[in-house]
């Protein structure tokens, strides 16, 4: 199905004035008049647009719920020399860490917290609490009723993720070692699967 | 001589077990416990100078490496009763440990994958909401739920940022400190250029309270060195201040 032009142009100059606040598809539905599956396939024929279009310098993102329109990152480094500083002041990585498990745990106690890192979370997580990054969703029915902790929608935008169910899953890097062990095991399974092999001729 | 040694900042004791497995090249799920205990003891050793506030939480590992160590040196007797809880750890004391560090290093690299994650989403960039209200009433966006504190913060945390944005570009100005021994090489070479000898006042020119003072100090250590004689003919007459050796010279 075509897109009606009229509805692209629509979500255009709605997304260029609302800026870095984005509108959900369901805001936008509001807006137009339509229905979110006309506006989602209006937004993927825009993005497509917008990336095949090497002298267009913007493009579309969504960020947690909410679609922005966003300059293009091969034009970062111009976007850049219209700033005077910058560098943007980094988490520090006792925050990363904290975050990333809220991320994936959520929601998540900071007991819990402090148990995987094996020392305590406390500054990190007031620091995320300032910068909006985390807050409380709810608390835990159980001793001392402790804050549950989970992600904002301004962590989605920050870290420039589309939904939770996005993050990439966590995944334990295989030591050199235990390579060596699995080298020893696949050779084991080729010779158990050609022993088979073998076996099957015979028979 | 003092050796110094750079110590890299550790996110905590797993950590610094992490980094120890790593340096070693040792398998994570067959850790020798006897070595990693010693060169994490040796590191807490190094560290103890840092007073960090987690340190309890080092020795709490230290200790629970110990005891993997001590229980790995038992030996196991067949036949021996052993109560379930027990029984588990005997298969090997490490289990728990290596299932925490696993645990731990799951989210130290998602941790960096968030990090990467930012940066690339940092290459976006987004403007500010137009501000509209020139042409008339702004329609507000609708929310489903109630709001509590934390869309309070989250929105100052905006408007601060906005606030930067705006906030015109700021030049911080410091003072340049003279110390007493560079003021007392300008009295010097004022007492040059004037001949030898000026009067007090005319040495007190700034109106900085600091720069007073330190002026005061350059004189008395300068009386002090008798670099300097400073004179007064009778009371309540400006002071002179002259060169040591044309002080003695007068005096003659």
């Amino acid at each position: 199905m075509i897109v009606d032009d009229r509805l692209i142009g629509s979500i255009e100059s709605l997304l260029f004035m609302i800026g870095d606040e984005g509108l959900t598809s369901k805001q936008l539905a509001i807006l137009t008049e339509t229905n979110e599956v006309v506006i989602n396939m209006a937004i993927e024929q825009m993005i497509e647009q917008f990336e095949q279009q090497k002298d267009r310098g913007i493009t579309i993102k969504m960020y947690g719920e909410a679609f922005r329109l966003v300059t293009k990152a091969e034009f970062a480094e111009d976007v850049k020399k219209l700033l005077e500083n910058p560098s943007q002041k980094a988490l520090s990585q006792a925050a990363l860490e904290v975050l990333a498990i809220i991320a994936y745990k959520q929601p998540v106690t900071r007991v819990e917290i402090d148990d995987i890192r094996g020392v305590k979370s406390d500054g990190a997580l007031q620091t995320l609490v300032a910068k909006g990054f985390i807050m409380e969703k709810g608390r835990l029915e159980g001793t001392g009723r402790p804050i549950l902790y989970g992600t904002t929608d301004l962590f989605m935008d920050r870290f420039g993720i589309t939904s939770l169910q996005d993050l990439p899953p966590l995944i334990v890097e295989e030591q050199s070692v235990s390579e060596e062990t699995d080298l020893f095991m696949t050779k084991f399974q080729e010779v158990f699967t050609n022993e088979e092999d073998g076996g099957g001729t015979t028979a | 001589m003092t050796y110094e040694v750079k110590l890299e900042a550790f996110e905590g004791p797993l950590d610094l077990l992490l980094h120890l497995i790593n340096r070693l090249e040792i398998d994570i799920y067959d850790i020798p416990m006897a070595e990693i205990t010693h060169q994490y003891l040796e590191h807490l050793y190094a560290m103890r100078v840092l007073q960090l506030d987690e340190l309890s939480e080092y020795l709490v590992l230290a200790a629970t490496l110990i005891e993997i160590k001590s229980k790995m040196l038992l030996p196991v007797h067949d036949g021996e009763v052993l109560d379930e809880e027990n029984f588990e750890y005997e298969e090997d004391p490490r289990d728990e440990l290596i299932a925490r560090l696993i645990e731990y290093k799951k989210y130290k690299e998602a941790a960096t994958n968030l990090k990467s994650s930012a940066e690339e989403r940092s290459d976006y960039f987004t403007k500010n909401p137009e501000d509209l209200s020139q042409f008339g009433q702004v329609v507000m966006k609708q929310s489903d739920d109630a709001l509590n504190v934390f869309d309070l913060i989250g929105a100052f945390q905006k408007m601060l940022d906005r606030k930067r944005l705006k906030a015109p570009l700021t030049a911080s100005i410091t003072k340049t400190e003279v110390s007493v021994g560079e003021k007392m090489d300008q009295i010097m070479s004022q007492l040059t250029q004037s001949g030898g000898r000026c009067e007090f006042e005319e040495l007190f020119t700034s109106g900085d309270m600091s720069d007073l003072v330190v002026t005061f100090l350059s004189l008395l250590e300068l009386m002090k060195r008798q670099d300097i004689i400073v004179k007064q003919h009778q009371n309540f007459d400006t002071l002179l201040i002259v060169f040591g050796e044309e002080g003695n010279l007068d005096d003659r």
